[in-house]
């Protein structure tokens, strides 16, 4: 497969604490990489990283099958869109006037600016102040500069943070349509699961400055699937009848965890505890949290 | 680093640099005019070494206020907007602090020129008895332009540094109390010499006496201390240096 990022054991430390800790992050060309993590997990100062805005402590990161350094850096770079954190701007300029600044370091060619407003659908706002766009506006400014130059890869740190539900979903779809329509490669980072679930093909997870789940969106389903919960009197014999029909129960302070079943596996499931003495009493279904998924992953680490 | 800038003026549409340094040359050449006022033929016998002793001094005090805010004009936009983590994939580190300091520095250069082309017009008008020297010329845009390069040096660290632009502000006031001080202890008095903003003083090239009896000042040429401008010569260097390195170090 072929990366258009590519890290290896990728670390960093401020003041003798380690915030991102030999991060391998591989984010295939042409797709949406979702960069999760709890806020304060490491997902900018990665970002950052990559970006050469933040020097590394050790490891490397390639972009474009490049190895960056600072005499590389910016030559790199010219083939990426970034926006960090909350976005950049002059608010005594318009937006127009801000995103010909961004295009003028870029060379790119003038037309540029007239088709990234259009891109981000903000061509009746350009000629307002920055400082008088609500923060929507201002976030989609951002994306419009980062875009300028058709970077082959675009980074994007929290672009959702901040905006209200319609501004979420209007920066969502422009996201998703970027690699169909430009062929461009996303790396976005979101502390939230549900967004990455609308946007993302691969995710990576980063918890406590480690990388421990990096797979297409699918395999972290399987984590992130339903379990339900068997309330029973008896849980010796609900294990020993979980163990006859080959299914893996786990017991919790609740009760015994097995994973989610069709619905005729389960219905015979609850007639066989039921007659064969359990004294079961209560099933519930158990969506995992996000949270749920962190601590399940933190627990496989080393498998994954 | 001509595309940088070139967008570094871009950047400073609306921010009314310009006027800032047009309303400190209007209030330097009303300060003079106010001076001028009262002059006698004596007086403009020797009007331009009179005007150089006076305009350094009205520098010493408004240059370090207006460098502050120029500083601030072309710093603050980049903290309150966020800029410098997009810049910084766009344009060298070092190249952003170069072109911070080109532009400030074209703003004085034009800004010192400027007092000194109004001064011989103004020389012109009012029939000074003396032409113009050219080595005054020449010293006195050494005088402001080492010194105030200095202290724009300091005031975009400043600038950059803190995010409330009070503080940087209150630095460019407080330099101009100390410069306009320094003028009142003598060359060898360490005042002058460990305060920047007293480095004015100490690269003068003119002085005067005064007879009491006969209330005449009699004006004449001073060389200045090569010392002096050794020093702030070193300090520029070494404080770009310094300076640039500290901002490329710098995290964004």
């Amino acid at each position: 497969m072929k990366y258009i990022v590519e890290t290896k054991d990728l670390s960093k430390s401020y003041r003798g604490k380690q915030v991102v800790r030999d991060v391998d992050l591989k984010v295939p060309k042409g797709c949406v990489y979702g960069f999760m993590g709890p806020n304060g997990a490491g997902k900018s100062t990665t970002l950052k990283m990559l970006l050469g805005l933040v020097k590394a402590g050790s490891g490397e990161a390639a972009i474009a099958g490049k190895t960056m350094n600072q005499r590389n850096r910016l030559e790199i770079l010219r083939k990426t869109g970034s926006l960090i954190e909350s976005p950049s701007y002059y608010g005594h300029l318009t937006g127009r006037e801000n995103l010909e600044i961004v295009r003028t370091l870029k060379q790119a060619p003038e037309k540029e600016v007239d088709q990234v407003l259009k891109l981000v659908r903000m061509e009746r706002q350009q000629d307002k102040k920055a400082r008088e766009y609500s923060l929507g506006m201002k976030q989609r400014l951002g994306l419009a500069a980062a875009l300028i130059g058709r970077p082959e890869l675009l980074i994007l740190d929290e672009p959702t943070n901040g905006l209200d539900p319609s501004g979420i979903q209007e920066i969502r779809e422009l996201i998703c349509e970027l690699p169909k329509r430009l062929g461009m490669t996303v790396l976005v980072s979101s502390h939230l699961l549900s967004e990455m679930d609308q946007m993302a093909d691969y995710v990576g997870i980063i918890n406590h400055g480690q990388l421990i789940f990096q797979d297409r969106l699918e395999a972290l389903h399987e984590h992130s699937r339903s379990r339900l919960l068997l309330k029973v009197m008896n849980r010796t014999a609900a294990l020993k009848l979980l163990e006859m029909r080959q299914i893996e129960g786990r017991v919790a302070e609740e009760g015994i965890l097995i994973p989610e079943l069709s619905d005729d596996r389960a219905a015979a499931l609850v007639q066989a505890l039921a007659e064969g003495g359990a004294g079961l009493y209560r099933v519930e279904e158990r969506q995992k949290s996000l949270e749920d998924i962190f601590l399940s992953l933190t627990g496989r680490r080393a498998s994954l | 680093m001509l595309r940088e800038w070139k967008t570094e003026w871009m950047k400073l549409k609306r921010r009314k640099a310009g006027l800032l340094v047009l309303a400190f040359l209007g209030f330097t050449f009303l300060w003079i005019g106010w001076v001028v006022s009262d002059a006698d033929a004596l007086d403009l016998a020797d009007g331009y070494r009179w005007m150089f002793s006076n305009l350094s001094m009205i520098n010493t005090i408004l240059l370090p206020t207006m460098l502050a805010m120029l500083a601030s004009r072309l710093c603050d936009m980049e903290i309150k907007g966020n800029t410098l983590k997009l810049l910084c994939t766009l344009e060298k580190k070092g190249t952003l602090f170069d072109v911070k300091l080109l532009t400030g520095g074209s703003f004085l250069i034009l800004y010192v020129a400027a007092e000194l082309l109004l001064l011989l017009a103004g020389g012109r008008l009012l029939g000074f008895g003396r032409p113009m020297e050219a080595r005054h010329a020449a010293y006195f845009l050494l005088q402001n332009i080492s010194v105030s390069l200095v202290i724009y040096l300091l005031q975009v660290m400043l600038s950059f540094r803190f995010e409330n632009q009070i503080i940087p502000l209150a630095a460019g006031l407080f330099g101009s109390f100390i410069g306009l001080f320094s003028w009142f202890f003598p060359d060898t008095s360490l005042f002058r010499w460990i305060f920047v903003w007293g480095h004015y003083s100490l690269l003068h090239f003119t002085g005067y006496t005064w007879d009491e009896a006969t209330r005449v000042m009699t004006f004449y040429d001073v060389e200045p201390s090569r010392a002096a401008l050794g020093m702030v010569l070193a300090l520029l260097v070494f404080g770009y240096l310094i300076c640039r390195q500290l901002f490329v170090r710098k995290e964004v």
